[in-house]
């Protein structure tokens, strides 16, 4: 991995398996997160039918797109801040 | 990018190992919050021990329609999920 370069200690066995399984970890809990919130704000919970109506369908569909979009725009947010700032995510100082 | 790239066989069976157990706990915890919110939303009357008919046909129900919902927005999890990495490759890292 030409990432880490030369010059830097190379991780331990250890080290690599528990990168990967937190890069795994913070996707899955995005994914728990958008189900939880995309439901919340889509799903009628009545539960006249056992199916996603048209409506809720297309809600999910656009809620979905919207959650990632705003991820990314927070991110893009923070990371700008915290350039500024050089480093943290402080509030205005 | 797949993210295992990177690690040994050894190291892979490992993760893979880890990724099993926490699937595991995952499983429990879905099934829980589907207990938690079918039960939630269908049941409200407590002036008999037994599921009402109407109770019962809307868990059923709950359960099918909780189901879709997990089933589409993973879907459009791995869409976006997939376009956001590929993005992010683009701007060069």
């Amino acid at each position: 991995m030409s990432l880490f370069g030369f010059g830097k200690a190379q991780p331990t066995s250890a080290e690599r398996i528990s990168a990967v399984e937190n890069e795994l970890k913070v996707v899955a809990e995005m994914h728990t997160r958008m189900v939880k919130i995309c439901t919340l704000k889509c799903v009628d919970k009545t539960y006249r039918e056992g199916e996603l109506s048209k409506g809720e369908a297309v809600c999910l569909d656009r809620c979905s797109a919207k959650f990632f979009e705003a991820h990314q725009k927070i991110s893009d947010h923070l990371q700008q801040q915290s350039q500024q700032q050089g480093g943290g995510f402080g509030m205005g100082a | 990018m797949d993210p295992t790239t990177g690690l040994t066989q050894a190291e892979s069976r490992e993760l893979e190992n880890r990724l099993n157990k926490r699937q595991v706990k995952e499983f429990m915890n879905l099934f829980g919050n589907l207990v938690d919110n079918c039960f939630t939303s269908c049941v409200d009357d407590f002036t008999s021990k037994a599921l009402s008919g109407r109770e019962t046909g809307c868990i059923s129900r709950c359960v099918l329609k909780s189901m879709a919902t997990q089933t589409r927005l993973s879907e459009r999890f791995a869409e976006l999920n997939a376009s956001m990495s590929a993005e992010l490759q683009n701007k060069g890292r």
